[in-house]
């Protein structure tokens, strides 16, 4: 509200604005300084980053949630939000794959289709705001549980869409002329058409009025709810227009693109300067804020820092730039009253001492955390150099490592066997990831790597498809590229290393099912998402295996338990009651085991045993009461150590394509089968032998 | 009786949806209604219920905070590594309300006497904190936890009642201070009108800061009820809360732009969107549907609010209806 009375204020004081007034209103300036830091830090830290082909990356991947920022920004400038376009873009993927692919129409008129639904999906957020008057919030949270879950419903959480043709996958992929994305080529006039529509025309500037004053704007003759209607189908549309250039981008359509953009577009608007309490943002703002969280994400990536840093650092830069800016409004709104002036003055002070007090300790405990990462390098290097004097040539190999998802209690497993071999070896281990499960974060991942400049890339795929060119491109620059515990596309990789196949793990856990169940009765699967794409793999050989070798048996429900322990608790809870039969219930992701053991314990039902895929450390105190009666995997952390083994061997150039052998340390010499690292077959883990592993 | 209705209506009207869905299930699948299932159904419910008495307060004032989620997951792991340091477990009991309560604290000066917007604010917090905390653990769980730490040592039955009890008590504490004290009133002034709460004496951004503390505290007391439950701590625990929660408090007749609601209302919220989930797969339904009926549902609400809202005015004076709120 404030800002609704000083505006009109500052106006008539001065009739011709400087020209960084109008420029910058609303301090845009300090942005351009953030970038400018970012990009003078990165290029000392990292490895080329400042480069052309980095910085046409940077652009390529801010250009799904690019379009939803400019269109999030006159949404904001009218004081509303929508948080519904992630969503929609997931609807509009799964939309758009079913047309061409199911319904079999040519990719231009599936993709016309797609952003009528697109248009429709906005007309009803639309709707709902201008017609029922309800607070936007609220309706886009509702849409975006609706659109989300249409998507999923419409799937099944299955079904993913891929095998796009060339010509379109060009649109995502691609470049012109070599070396500018394709892209860009839709972005950048949409850039100018956005700044064009709303800072230059009086259809658009009279967004900025509704956001002053609805009512005001009305009695100004400004058809208000006409211009939301056209502001939120926009949006709808496109959010489509993101979700066809994603999937052109991945090369899969599946119901969880776009997860979490909607988050990532209101921060780059808000950073940009938009006011959420309406009136204030410009186009400019949102591009500058966008590439302010953009680059500090690439950046952090080439220099090898956590990613995790990037989120602490876009919260600690979103307070403080609406802080500075809230700041400098009091200063601009109070002028006129001198008395209060002074007072103003001391209060700012003592926020601003606090502000940097709290700055300074950020930075002090992230320096802290710095050095000492950097003295257990240090502390550990000299050791490592010392063992492999021999081998050596001085040279430290960079192996950039990457799991599905970081915090996956299953990856960081790996990950522990993997920093033992880069130890033992001298060579330099780069350990980064989706934070949660995100197909376009690993290409995203593996572009940086590229343009960093690595010896050997080792990736655990989440989709095939998508990442298969990323790789091509890394094995075009020389790089060795292996992948582990899921593959890509042959001819994107020189090795897989392999733990167990997806039939391997289904008939292991199928035959161990069948032995505690006698080969007979009721069982039920608690899942990860639906959408997980090795655990929809693995239930399609499991039932392979039971209508193959166990008719007696009847897999009753798979129910998702989205990896989080207390939902699969839940749901274990529902299956006992829902189907009282069920003689075994089977958890087939490393979280869920736990929570269905815990559920079948409290229930106090005997009768019911437990198995699965997990790890040993969670699953022990269960194991030890006779609720889990046997689970399988495969040891870990060997599978990291191997991974690295080979990704070194690799890049020396001491093992290659043709070997039947690999010596990899203490597992001694590991058979490979054509362009397959064998690390055996899953381990069935139960009472007799569970004390002997920790991981 | 008439007052009751006009007073309550947002209420009834999501207490006639559940009433709906209770006697669909009774109907399809009357196991529902045993003793053991409402009772896991509960418990399941309480800590999303605990949080959704905070958001309640929260929205009350006309604010929103989104960052419970990330704050739920710090407090979980922060009781498991105090409980594992050998701290008797009701001080890990006060500790954790005291972090979940600071981390409210920090949000409370920044939106209450920084009069930073609430949104935005939380935004940044709900990525900062799940960040902060995947850096430190790096996604570990806590494991190896004292014996005294499930059910504070005190078997499933008197634990699961304990959980209850308590839960109750601060339901019935919130829901009594709300209505009659005149703490709870200010809560219901400053969300209707800042500006006229000031005038009338009342330090609105007070107000703001300890609604907020009060949120986190209860986010710690929600952690530390939810993870006594278990004998190991997830390091990712929490995503998607923040919404659940909201959705929970909107369904249950709360409105977002503050000053009306009540904690009756969100106790039936909670029902809904809780029994949902469970009653579909009762009902035998594919569980791929439950996002999209979840989103219907807090549609279906506002729908039906905005109708109620018309004819009520409509009955009331055509002069009142044109002067539609923006």
């Amino acid at each position: 509200m404030d800002e609704a009375i000083s505006q009109p204020q500052q106006v008539p004081l001065r009739t011709e604005q400087d020209w960084s007034a109008r420029l910058f209103p609303n301090n845009e300036w300090i942005l351009l300084i953030v970038i400018a830091v970012e990009c003078l830090l990165f290029a000392f830290s990292g490895n080329n980053f400042a480069t052309t082909g980095n910085a046409f990356e940077v652009t390529r991947l801010s250009v799904e949630i690019g379009l939803l920022a400019l269109i999030m920004t006159p949404i904001i400038i009218t004081g509303g939000i929508d948080l519904s376009v992630g969503s929609m873009m997931g609807l509009s993927a799964v939309v758009m794959g079913g047309l061409w692919r199911d319904a079999g129409l040519s990719m231009p008129v599936a993709i016309a289709i797609t952003l009528v639904v697109g248009l429709l999906g906005g007309a009803l957020n639309a709707a709902m705001i201008t017609k029922l008057k309800a607070p936007p919030l609220i309706v886009t949270l509702g849409t975006f549980s609706l659109f989300r879950g249409i998507a999923e419903g419409l799937t099944r959480g299955i079904e993913n869409y891929s095998g796009f043709s060339p010509s379109y996958l060009f649109f995502g992929q691609g470049y012109v002329g070599g070396v500018v994305p394709t892209q860009l080529f839709f972005f950048v006039p949409a850039i100018l058409l956005f700044w064009w529509w709303l800072h230059r025309t009086t259809f658009g500037r009279s967004y900025y009025a509704i956001g002053f004053s609805q009512e005001g704007s009305r009695y100004a003759g400004i058809k208000v709810r006409r211009r939301l209607n056209f502001m939120y189908c926009m949006s709808g549309l496109l959010s489509s227009l993101a979700a066809v250039i994603y999937v052109a981008h991945l090369g899969q359509a599946k119901s969880d693109a776009g997860t979490g953009y909607e988050l990532t577009a209101i921060a780059a608007v808000v950073l940009g300067g938009a006011s959420i309490f309406g009136g204030r943002g410009t186009i400019l703002g949102t591009i500058l804020g966008l590439l302010a969280i953009v680059i500090l994400q690439n950046g952090l990536r080439i220099s090898g820092q956590p990613t995790e840093l990037a989120g602490i650092l876009t919260g600690v830069l979103l307070v403080t730039t609406i802080l500075i800016d809230r700041l400098s409004r009091i200063g601009v709104s109070r002028i006129t009253v001198s008395e209060e002036e002074f007072e103003v003055k001391n209060w700012q002070v003592g926020v601003l001492s606090g502000v940097i007090l709290v700055a300074a300790f950020i930075v002090a405990a992230s320096n802290w955390m710095l050095v000492r990462s950097i003295k257990e390098q240090g502390g550990s290097a000299p050791a490592a150099q010392s063992q492999n004097a021999a081998t050596s040539t001085g040279k430290k190999n960079v192996i950039a490592m990457m799991p599905k998802a970081k915090g996956d209690p299953y990856f960081i497993s790996c990950r522990k066997g993997a920093e033992e071999a880069a130890k033992e070896l001298g060579a330099e281990l780069l350990w980064d990831g989706p934070t949660d499960l995100d197909p376009a974060k690993q290409n995203e991942i593996v572009q940086a790597w590229i343009t960093r400049g690595v010896d050997a890339i080792a990736v655990s795929v989440e989709n095939k498809e998508g990442i298969s060119t990323v790789l091509r491109k890394a094995r075009e620059k020389g790089i060795k590229v292996i992948t582990w515990d899921a593959d890509s596309e042959k001819d994107a990789r020189d090795f897989l290393i392999n733990q167990a196949t997806p039939q391997g793990i289904g008939e292991t856990l199928t035959d161990e099912a069948a032995r505690i169940m006698g080969s007979k009765g009721e069982f039920a699967i608690v899942t990860a998402s639906l959408s997980a794409a090795n655990q929809n793999e693995w239930i399609k050989f499991i039932k392979h295996r039971l209508a193959e070798k166990y008719p007696d048996m009847k897999l009753v429900a798979i129910q998702p338990s989205d990896g989080d322990r207390d939902k699969a608790f839940a749901e274990t809870q529902n299956i006992l009651k829902v189907y009282p039969n069920v003689k075994l219930v089977m958890g087939i992701a490393a979280p869920a085991v736990p929570g269905v053991a815990e559920a079948v314990k409290q229930s106090g039902r005997t009768d019911v045993k437990v198995t699965g895929l997990s790890l040993p450390n969670m699953c022990k105190p269960y194991v030890k009461e006779g609720i889990i009666d046997s689970f399988v995997l495969w040891n870990t952390g060997d599978l990291g150590y191997l991974t690295v083994y080979a990704a070194n061997a690799l890049s020396n150039g001491s093992f290659k394509p043709g070997e039947t052998k690999i010596k990899a340390g203490r597992l001694n010499e590991i058979e490979v089968v054509g362009d397959e690292v064998r690390l055996g077959k899953p381990f069935i883990f139960n009472k007799g032998n569970i004390d002997n592993f920790d991981f | 009786m008439a007052t009751i209705g006009k007073t309550y209506r947002r209420e009834i009207s999501a207490a006639a949806a559940l009433v709906a869905l209770l006697v669909i299930v009774a109907v399809a699948a009357p196991s529902f209604f045993a003793p053991g299932n409402l009772r896991d159904l509960i418990i399941n419910n309480l800590p999303t219920l605990l949080i959704a008495i905070g958001m309640t307060l929260v929205i009350l004032v006309g604010q929103i905070d989104i960052s419970v989620g990330s704050q739920f997951a710090v407090c979980s792991v922060a009781a498991g590594v105090l409980a594992k340091t050998g701290l008797p477990m009701p001080l890990v009991f006060v500790a954790v309300m005291l972090i979940g309560g600071l981390m409210g604290a920090l949000n409370g000066t920044l939106i209450g006497w920084m009069k930073l917007p609430s949104i935005i604010v939380t935004l940044a917090m709900l990525v900062m904190w799940r960040d902060a905390l995947r850096w430190t653990t790096e996604g570990a769980w806590v494991q190896g936890l004292p014996e005294n730490f499930q059910w504070f040592g005190l078997g499933q039955n008197t634990g699961e009642i304990l959980i209850f009890a308590i839960s109750l008590l601060l339901f019935v504490v919130f829901g009594w201070s709300l209505r009659n004290l005149i703490v709870g009133r200010t809560v219901y002034a400053v969300g209707s009108d800042a500006e006229a709460a000031r005038l009338a004496g009342i330090n609105s951004s007070n107000v703001v800061f300890w609604v907020f503390v009060v949120m986190g505290a209860l986010v710690g007391v929600s952690a530390l009820l939810n993870a006594i439950r278990f004998s190991a701590i997830p390091g990712n625990s929490g995503v998607g809360l923040e919404l659940k929660a909201i959705a929970a408090v909107v369904v249950g007749g709360v409105a977002i732009t503050g000053g009306r609601g009540t904690l009756i209302g969100t106790v039936i919220g909670v029902a809904l969107l809780g029994t949902i989930g469970t009653a579909l797969t009762f009902l035998g339904i594919n569980p791929f549907w439950e996002k999209a009926i979840q989103g219907g549902i807090i549609l279906a609400a506002l729908a039906s609010d905005v109708a109620l809202g018309r004819l009520e005015k409509n009955g009331r004076s055509d002069l009142a209806a044109t002067t539609s709120p923006a």
